[in-house]
């Protein structure tokens, strides 16, 4: 035995990599790309890192190695290699030894002396410090990971910063460094681990996984009490951190298929158990209690309802708020733009907001107000197209250096009447030209109130209802980035309508052909040209980008992929088809045609396309480009020809499957 | 060490905007991103194939993600546009296990693969900033792009779960990109629009408004040049300058290249070509 060893070496910030280290001790130090590591198999925690926690080092591998650690540490030309001594049978000084024996340290956690704290120090306990928290999830079905992403979401309500884990690519080393930890784990099949959990799971049974004194921890397990090994893998976990040095603050909770009841009542436990962790680590039983009254808002005193419930304090605070909002006065025709800067709570609506500035501001701008839900309040913020009732100023744009920047304007695709108020007439109008409404089979031209109705199958209704349920035609009709451009197109909004309408097994088939002649019209869904701009806008907008795809290929195809809308489509699937790849070539001459091509060369679009205007052009013509004079930009040349991609059998054998006809 | 991608260069890289293909390779070189082409990978179908046949294009596309998948690894791709087609088809197929099973049953008849659902798609942008990091992009920049520079994303990879770590509707990557370059970013609406590509043969007048807006607005804002994340409509922006113009009489006279080529002249791979952008930058416009 030596009288004083070495304890634990470690890697300081300023490695400049010179490989000396890996040179005198190859078996503990490994040079990476940027620093140097200390080895996980000479360490007691199995950590891969510069072991900043100073991790002792294994009984053999300090009688082995100690003369080459000491090696290295004089060989270190910049002395970022640490070495701390101490015996063998004392712990070292406690700033050198903060990985010892991991079962003393836990045992010195759990009889720390409780901080008392008064009831005005709660606010503090939930604000300051280390609020960290991991949600572990290992999931088969995706249930654990959904109950994971709900306490994270309710987390924040308890002063905590929470962040979900897959099991599945975690480090393990990572481990002990977390002080909460709430592990919600689902058990799959005969008692086994779910997939992404099954890795961890056999790195964390190992003699060799680290120990987890400073961890508080709880489970949730989750499974069905009609297999043999109920909650398992939950059972497991709830184990092993046990026998890890982790330190359990709720009991674990098994769940049966119908989890929701249980465990959100364990989560009631568990978030504030964990809000009762301080920073420094230590665990406050007395004020757990406290924390739930706090969170429920009975010590704040939320609102009581009428019939004595208690609704909750949906307050945050007030944040700093640029509000650029579009003006135009119809009287001198003069548009402009004006900035507000203020102070606003996050929880207020944008409606909200710009009744704030109306009546405290400028009592001249002008809205469509109304209630959250009213479609005809719709506007534009930051691209966004909202009903501005519906959403909350600290969600409707991505808060940036400390504050955030709204820039409001008027719907786009419809005329200004004043500021942000627009004249729907023309959505009106083209609805009206499309007459998207109802002429039943079972009623047409039956003089009657009332008549049959008709039936329609769940399945159909649903569909039908899925596409026009959309909270606002105008708002639908904006999402095209088309109709700001295009007078004549119907639009979104009087499409999907028209659509719904078409396959509606109510209606009369005479008013069906109507309706699929608006479809199949040049101001129908043709005059669309990119879909991309509707569906990106919002969910209801994504399933009426859906219909009119359907709607499209289904005039496509009616038209026998003729006209230049069909062709285009024809053609560029046609040469996908012959190579893997787009022809442009064949593409602009099957579909523009030759005149069209003529009207291309004597506009300047083919010479644009051939020389490349603006872009900096491929290497012959740049090298030609010296004997011009700049900017002559010469350079862009469209391949005639295409290679095909690899394997392109396997593209054809793909068309000649799923659609013969190309 | 290098970051590895499975390269999909986008629908007209090998034709109308060769200059995305020749610029891409060396950026990802500097930027520690190993490219490992997908030689056998179809055109995405920039959302026009599955105009004729939806069941089709999601097919041609699971293929291309059953190659990704057998090489172990996501797909990166400097095409805005076929990075929201993938995207939208992955989604679908991942979404949709009868759907999936269904396609796979075709695949293996006609390819003899199949795909489980293991792989991604990003675009170059994202992986820049969610992955390599702006401190890498900064330590391997070498000449300032220091112009008034108006990035342009498109509308299809501005879609809920398409667009990285970004917003959807107030992204700012290009910009943090572009400020990181030296250039200064335009703060203009027209970012996220659509110019209207799939349906420029067929609604040329509408696509050519749709286009001298965007070109007219980055003018307005002060740009001096448009960067766009698009391949396609990094080309349209260029190839029908002059036709929007007349169709509309703006003026969209503006110099418009590709996110890859910003990043391959601010790294110095192409230093002729960023000194003829300086002398169209100083020409081209009013």
């Amino acid at each position: 035995m030596i009288d004083v060893a070495i304890f634990s070496v470690y890697i300081e910030d300023g490695c400049i990599v010179c490989d000396a280290c890996e040179e005198a001790a190859p078996n503990v130090f490994e040079v990476t790309d940027d620093t140097c590591f200390i080895k996980p198999d000479v360490r007691i925690d199995g950590g891969y890192d510069r072991n900043e926690g100073k991790s002792g080092l294994k009984a053999e591998v300090i009688s082995a190695f100690s003369d080459d650690i000491l090696d290295a540490a004089d060989a270190c030309p910049v002395d970022v290699i640490i070495v701390v001594e101490g015996t063998g049978e004392e712990p070292p000084e406690p700033e050198e030894t903060a990985a010892p024996e991991p079962e003393e340290m836990m045992t010195e956690e759990v009889v720390a002396e409780p901080v008392e704290l008064s009831g005005d120090d709660l606010e503090g306990l939930l604000a300051t410090g280390d609020r960290s928290m991991s949600i572990m999830f290992g999931s088969q079905s995706g249930n654990s990971e959904d109950l994971a992403a709900k306490f994270a979401k309710r987390a924040s309500g308890y002063g905590l910063d929470a962040t979900v884990v897959d099991m599945d690519g975690f480090d393990l080393s990572t481990l002990p460094s977390m002080k909460r930890v709430l592990i919600i784990c689902s058990t799959w099949g005969e008692g086994e681990m779910p997939d992404n959990a099954e890795e961890l799971w056999q790195q964390a049974s190992t003699d060799s996984a680290p120990k987890l004194p400073g961890m508080h921890f709880t489970v949730l397990a989750l499974g069905d009490t009609s297999y043999e090994f109920y909650c398992e893998s939950g059972k497991d976990w709830d184990r092993r951190f046990e026998e890890l040095g982790a330190t359990r603050l709720v009991e674990r909770v098994d769940c049966d298929v119908d989890y929701d009841p249980a465990a959100a009542a364990w989560a009631l436990d568990a978030l504030a158990a964990m809000a009762a962790v301080d920073g420094n680590g230590t665990f406050h039983e007395d004020q757990v209690e406290a924390i739930k009254d706090y969170v429920s808002g009975a010590a704040a005193a939320g609102a009581a309802g009428e019939d004595g419930f208690v609704v909750p304090n949906i307050t945050t605070e007030a944040i700093q708020v640029e509000i650029n909002i579009f003006r135009y006065n119809p009287v001198t025709a003069a548009s402009g733009r004006d900035t507000w800067i203020c102070a606003l709570p996050g929880h207020m609506s944008v409606l909200e907001a710009l009744r704030v500035l109306k009546a405290t501001h400028d009592g001249s701008l002008t809205f469509r107000d109304g209630t959250c839900d009213d479609p005809t309040t719709a506007i534009s913020v930051n691209g966004r197209l909202v009903l501005p009732g519906n959403v909350r100023l600290d969600s409707v744009a991505p808060t940036r250096d400390g504050g955030l920047r709204l820039r409001i304007e008027p719907l786009p695709a419809f005329d200004v009447l004043r500021d942000l108020v627009v004249d729907h007439w023309t959505l009106e109008r083209k609805r009206e030209s499309a007459k998207p409404w109802m002429v039943a089979a079972t009623r047409e031209g039956a003089d009657t109130a009332q008549g049959v109705m008709g039936t329609m199958d769940p399945v159909t209704a649903t569909s039908l209802h899925s596409m026009t349920d959309f909270s606002s035609a105008p708002l639908l009709h904006s999402c095209s980035d088309a109709t700001p451009h295009s007078e004549e197109y119907l639009g979104p909004s009087v499409l999907v309508g028209t659509w719904a309408r078409i396959h509606d097994p109510r209606t009369a088939d005479s008013n069906r052909e109507r309706l699929q002649t608006v479809i199949d019209s040049r101001n129908g869904i043709k005059a669309e040209t990119d879909l991309a701009s509707i569906r990106r806008q919002n969910d209801s907008s994504r399933v009426v980008a859906e219909a009119l795809l359907d709607a499209r290929t289904s005039a496509l195809s009616r038209d026998s992929f003729n006209g230049r809308h069909g062709k285009h489509v024809w053609w560029y699937t046609w040469t996908v088809k012959s190579s893997g790849r787009v022809n442009d070539t064949v593409i602009y001459r099957q579909v523009l045609g030759p005149m069209g091509l003529m009207g291309n060369l004597f506009s300047g679009v083919t010479a644009r396309m051939v020389f490349g205007f603006t872009r900096t052009g491929g290497k012959v013509f740049n090298d030609l480009l010296g004997m011009f004079a700049p900017p002559a930009g010469i350079g862009k040349m469209p391949k005639q020809f295409n290679s095909q991609v690899d394997n392109h059998h396997e593209v054809v054998a793909i068309f000649n499957e799923v659609d013969g006809r190309f | 060490m290098a970051v590895k991608y499975a390269y999909h260069p986008g629908n007209v890289a090998h034709s109308s905007a060769i200059e995305v293909a020749e610029t891409m390779p060396p950026v990802a070189r500097s930027l520690g991103i190993e490219l490992i082409p997908l030689k056998g990978a179809t055109s995405c179908g920039a959302g026009i194939i599955r105009q004729a046949s939806r069941r089709l294009q999601l097919t041609l596309n699971a293929r291309t993600f059953a190659m990704a998948e057998e090489l172990g690894l996501e797909i990166i791709t400097p095409c805005a546009a076929t990075a929201g087609n993938l995207h939208e088809d992955l989604a679908m197929l991942k979404d949709d296990p009868n759907l999936l099973a269904e396609i796979n049953e075709v695949l293996q008849r006609t390819c003899d693969m199949t795909f489980s659902g293991e792989t991604g798609v990003h675009h170059l942008l994202h992986v820049i900033v969610d992955e390599i990091g702006l401190e890498k992009l900064e330590a391997v920049a070498k000449n300032p792009i220091d112009f008034n520079v108006a990035g342009f994303y498109g509308p299809n990879i501005q879609q809920a779960g398409a667009c990285g770590g970004d917003d959807v509707y107030d992204p700012d990557y290009l910009e943090q990109v572009i400020r990181v370059l030296g250039g200064s970013p335009v703060d203009w609406e027209s970012r996220t629009q659509s110019v209207g590509v799939p349906g420029l043969f067929s609604e040329e007048p509408t696509a050519m408004r749709q286009t001298a807006a965007v070109l007219s607005e980055a003018k307005s804002e002060g740009a001096d040049l448009i960067v766009s994340a698009c391949n396609l409509s990094h080309s349209v922006l260029d190839i029908y300058q002059g036709k929007a113009s007349r169709t509309t009489g703006l003026a969209t006279n503006i110099p418009v290249i590709h996110l890859t080529e910003m990043l391959s002249y601010s790294m110095g791979h192409h230093n002729t070509r960023l000194a003829q952008l300086r002398t169209r930058i100083a020409i081209i416009g009013d």
